[in-house]
């Protein structure tokens, strides 16, 4: 059923390495929390006369759960990296901004194909933590996976899209990977550390980011037209929303999450029933 | 081959994916699997039959396309051979038994097809086998450099120091349908998924397990921070850490030795026999259990006439009570017991060493599983949290310790994963519910081990059924006197006979001198 | 010399006859169980000694049968015992047969370990009746009420779940008796194909076995050795039924019916 599609999305591989011409995606997270400085692929697609763009706030309600420590006595080289006790909030909240929500836009792009970017999105393992927690990328993009602890990592993606994998990184090194589907979103765990976890988002385009730290992202570089945007966040699930944008116009969409959602979270895959 | 290499190959290949592989519906497949394996692995493949709640580890999802046992890259799907040898070897340590004898070669091939029919990934793609070299010889440097890479890739963190699975990440491990998962014991190849070959346990290296949380290592190989004849080296070295299969055997004998072994870790011991005793779980009366730690226990026994000794050794993760291992007993009990609520006292290790109490004239003996009501067991049982006492069992919910002066002494220790107990008493003791213990009868004897940190206590653990300790008795002078009796009569029948041929022959003769 | 002439005289036959006779019986007897589909086992000591005693009869009554042939019979003997050029093999077998001899002594006086036999009786005789939780139920002439037509693909449903989630561990996927605990339990679990265990029995029985288990035996079948719990404190009446369909139908054999039973005078 899917043939055309993937003989599409090969197409958009086998160009992505052939054509060395892309800038870097849209998806890449930004320390600001906008992704105004990362312009999306400029292709042939949208031409910079009509190129429009989304911007908006992700904003939190009630009382995010508190952190957790976490036990990193076994491991000394990353128990230096956090001086003031290393903790785990999945909900990161800064004036009323939630941080770590993937914004992208799941229709309306119709049937265009988009070039892959050349430059990667990286990856890394630092205090036996991801960094990012949440990241974005496109088909077929380098994903350089880092571990800069120098002590044994293992990368254990689990998605139910795309086939994953599961390898060793026990000193300083970099490996890379891509993934050939869309996919929201791919678990990342390390069975070494089982508080280690990182999300990714694959998109077959660059319209797609992860929230900053204040809660705003920004979808730059869209052609003129109609989409859908939904919004991620792993404990609180998704919600999306319709807006129209017109040549060269920007679009304001403001995402709210409260902590009266926490059973929303979407469960990735098909857990298994027991009994 | 390279990643990119392989990244290039595979979109590639979705263009020329107009023959995919033929995963079609054969109905001889379907048949087959909806007899033999569906029960375990679910109608539609998704390993939720009606027994997956009855093991752990759980029957394999085939929904995801997700293989353990490969020889493709981390991630990829296993190729038709990888699913055949699966079926043909079953999973050593699993419920899965191996087919190759009851179903014909057509059978099985026709239910590798159908199980492709389970996930949609096997439509387009075609995934090819990791190639590599052969295994460099096996040296002593080369198991000491294995030694040396299995402490760098940090394979201890799940796998342990002396790799009985007790590293420090074992009790947080779980697969990816969310299932609690034991880093393998190496010190068991017997139980190695895909085999324990030098082999197999390279190709594990190399392509990881997936759905599990074994990571593939061929990375590492290609970021030039090992060579290909190191990984071998590892995979010479894990092997090394598997004796071979345990033979069982029906009794175990107790050494007869000047000076009895007076501590768990007496050099003594090094020198006295050891024998095997396989357990399993106790799913004979309930609640019953069916996820046991405790697989198989080594037992040595030594006497010197006065006193008899024991030492029992096993393999055991987690040192318990042990808060660390909590996390991994909620959740196995919350796998097997789902209708249980796991109560958060700390449980403690236990092992159990049964005899009836008094040696039996004929056949009979106690019901193997604690005795019963009318007809008790004497029971050696120790406890991690509290030493080692002597009861007597009416059944496994009826046990009592025996009052009075006790002559049993006892020590118990733990390291990288393995318990070693050490258990003495005199063979005579003034009481009637101690058993009096003979040499040379054979002694009824049987093992019940229980693993806290597994949730383990009461009827829920291991057992076995009855075994025999055999105490020698000391060699009479007259076992020595008849060959040497056999020997000087056979000789001076020959004699007789050589002379009585000769005489016969003309005795006139040269006489052969000596004869 | 060359091997003809050893194979043409009486003394090296009667070896050779002697040697292949040992080889036939010690390794060649267990290969022929398993053409008639029965499982094999080694020939016990006692009778390859009592088989060849039985070939060396034969030799010798063939040696000795023609008075020439006898005497060449005799010939190596007799040079081995006299001949001068042959003292040093003379003295060899005269330090080696007694050594021998005295090995074999040794062997048979020492100390040895064995478990004591266990007999058992892996079918004994079925009580006339047995109360089942509470009820009583006679076992003669009892046919299990699930063997009808329209109820049979239930029970065989309901059975599979039941065996699956009870009886694979030690009777195993393929009612082979091999399950993945079967290696825990002396005696081994019964396999429920071919045609020495159910399909000699009638479905009461069965019922009777798995409702009682290993507690309910009667001595000869050695009941305090058998891991088989009594289902009935697990299992309801019809689950056992049911269960007793599906290991017929999946083992691909039919129980044994009264009329066989009554004709054979047993039950």
């Amino acid at each position: 059923m899917n043939f055309s599609l993937r003989q599409i999305l090969a197409l958009v591989v086998v160009s992505g390495i052939s054509i060395a011409t892309a800038c870097g995606g849209g998806g890449e997270p930004t320390d600001d929390g906008a992704d105004g400085d990362a312009p999306a692929a400029a292709g042939p697609v949208v031409s910079p006369d009509s190129a429009a763009m989304i911007t908006g706030t992700v904003s939190f309600e009630g009382t995010a759960p508190a952190a957790e420590p976490i036990d990193m006595s076994e491991e000394p080289t990353c128990a230096e990296k956090h001086p003031d006790g290393a903790m785990r909030q999945l909900v990161m909240v800064a004036g009323g901004g939630l941080a770590n929500v993937y914004v992208y836009v799941k229709s309306g792009l119709g049937d265009r194909s988009f070039p892959t970017p050349s430059a990667p999105v990286t990856l890394d393992q630092d205090g036996c933590e991801y960094m990012p927690h949440v990241l974005a990328i496109q088909v077929g993009q380098s994903l350089e996976i880092k571990n800069s602890d120098g002590i044994l990592h293992n990368i254990n993606t689990q998605p139910t899209v795309n086939r994953g994998f599961n390898i060793s990184q026990p000193v300083v090194m970099e490996t890379s990977r891509e993934f050939s589907q869309p996919e929201v979103m791919i678990p990342v765990k390390c069975d070494v550390h089982g508080w280690m976890e990182a999300f990714i988002g694959v998109q077959a385009h660059p319209y797609a980011g992860v929230s900053g730290a204040d809660g705003s992202f920004s979808l730059a570089d869209l052609p003129p037209g109609e989409y859908e945007i939904e919004a991620w966040h792993e404990l609180y699930g998704t919600q999306s929303q319709t807006v129209t944008v017109g040549v060269k116009e920007t679009a304001e969409v403001s995402f709210t999450f409260s902590s009266d959602m926490a059973g929303n979270h979407v469960p990735l895959g098909e857990p298994l029933v027991l009994r | 081959m390279s990643t990119k290499g392989f990244a290039i190959g595979v979109a590639l290949s979705a263009f020329v994916a107009a023959a995919p592989a033929a995963a079609q519906e054969t109905p001889v497949g379907k048949a087959i699997y909806d007899k033999w394996c569906a029960e375990c692995h679910g109608e539609d493949g998704a390993g939720d039959g009606s027994a997956a709640a009855y093991m752990l580890p759980q029957p394999r999802d085939f929904t995801t396309g997700l293989y353990q046992i490969r020889t493709t890259p981390s991630g990829e799907l296993p190729t038709d051979d990888d699913i055949l040898r699966m079926i043909d070897e079953g999973m050593p340590g699993s419920a899965m038994p191996g087919w190759k004898e009851y179903l014909s070669d057509t059978e099985r091939n026709d239910l590798v097809q159908y199980l492709k029919t389970f996930s949609p990934f096997f439509e387009d793609e075609a995934p090819s086998p990791v190639e590599y070299g052969g295994p460099p010889g096996v040296n002593e440097e080369g198991l000491a450099e294995g030694k040396e890479f299995y402490d760098k890739i940090e394979c201890w963190k799940c796998h342990g120091q002396a790799g009985r699975g007790d590293g420090p990440s074992a009790p947080t491990l779980e697969d990816d349908w969310e299932l609690p998962i034991r880093a393998t014991d190496l010190t068991e190849g017997w139980n190695f998924n895909g085999g324990h070959t030098t082999e197999a346990i390279f190709a594990r290296l190399m392509t990881g397990l997936n759905g599990a949380p074994m990571p593939s290592f061929a990375d590492l190989i290609d970021a030039e921070f090992m060579t290909e004849e190191q990984l071998w080296r590892v995979a010479q070295y894990v092997k090394s850490l598997s004796p071979e299969t345990p033979e069982v055997r029906e009794v175990v004998r107790a050494a007869l030795v000047e000076t009895l072994p007076t501590s768990v870790d007496d050099p003594a011991w090094d020198a006295i026999e050891r024998f095997y005793i396989p357990l399993v779980g106790q799913i004979i009366v309930e609640p019953r259990w069916f996820a046991p730690t405790v697989d198989g226990v080594w037992a040595q026994a030594a006497h010197d006439a006065q006193r008899v000794a024991l030492r029992l050794t096993w393999n055991d993760p987690s040192e318990s009570p042990n808060p660390e291992w909590e996390e991994w007993r909620q959740r196995v009990v919350s796998v097997m017991e789902p209708s249980v609520e796991a109560t958060d006292e700390l449980l403690s290790d236990a092992l159990t060493v049964q005899f009836p109490t008094t040696i039996p004239e004929g056949m009979k003996r106690p019901y193997f599983l604690m005795g019963a009501q009318d007809e008790p067991v004497y029971l050696l049982s120790w406890n991690s949290g509290g030493g080692a006492t002597e009861a007597l069992g009416r059944g496994m919910n009826a046990i009592e310790p025996i009052g009075g002066a006790s002559t049993l002494t006892t020590e118990s220790t733990f390291d990288d994963g393995q318990w070693r107990l050490y258990l003495s008493r005199d063979l005579i003791t003034e009481s009637a519910d101690r058993l009096a213990i003979e040499t040379g009868r054979p002694i009824p004897m049987a093992i019940f081990a229980w693993d806290g940190s597994n949730g383990e206590s009461g009827t829920q653990g291991a057992i076995s059924t009855w075994y025999f300790l055999y105490l020698d008795q000391p060699t009479e002078n007259i076992t020595y006197a008849f060959p040497v009796v056999a020997v000087l009569l056979t000789a001076v029948l020959g004699l007789v006979i050589i002379a009585r041929a000769q005489r016969a022959t003309g005795g006139g003769g040269p006489e052969p001198g000596s004869d | 010399m060359s091997i003809n002439r050893y194979l043409r005289h009486p003394f090296w036959q009667a070896i050779l006859v002697l040697v292949i006779a040992y080889v036939l019986i010690e390794y060649g007897i267990p290969y022929l169980p398993p053409l008639i589909g029965i499982s094999s086992a080694p020939v016990p000591q006692s009778v390859v000694l009592q088989y060849m005693l039985t070939v060396l009869a034969g030799v010798l009554i063939w040696v000795s049968d023609n008075e020439e042939r006898w005497a060449r019979f005799r010939e190596p003997i007799r040079a081995t015992l006299v001949d001068r050029d042959k003292r040093v093999l003379r003295i060899a077998l005269l330090v080696i047969v007694p050594l021998l001899t005295g090995w074999l002594t040794f062997r048979a006086v020492r100390q040895t370990v064995a478990a004591p036999p266990s007999l058992r009786s892996i079918h004994p005789a079925p009580p006339s009746s047995i109360t089942f939780r509470g009820q009583t139920m006679q076992l003669a002439g009892l046919e299990n009420p699930l063997r009808e037509g329209d109820l049979m693909a239930e029970a065989y449903r309901v059975g599979k779940r039941v065996y699956y989630q009870n009886c694979l561990p030690c009777h195993g996927d393929a009612l082979s008796g091999d399950g993945h605990y079967a290696h825990g339990f002396t005696p081994a679990p019964l396999a429920f194909t071919g045609s020495s265990t159910i399909a000699q029995l009638t479905e009461s029985f069965v019922f009777w076995r798995i409702a009682k288990g290993g507690p309910g035996l009667p001595r000869e079948g050695t009941p305090w050795n058998s891991a088989m719990p009594a289902w009935e404190d697990i299992l309801s009446e019809d689950e056992i039924w049911s269960v007793i369909v599906f290991l017929y139908e999946q083992a691909g054999v039919s129980p044994r019916t009264w009329e066989e039973a009554e004709g054979s005078g047993e039950h």
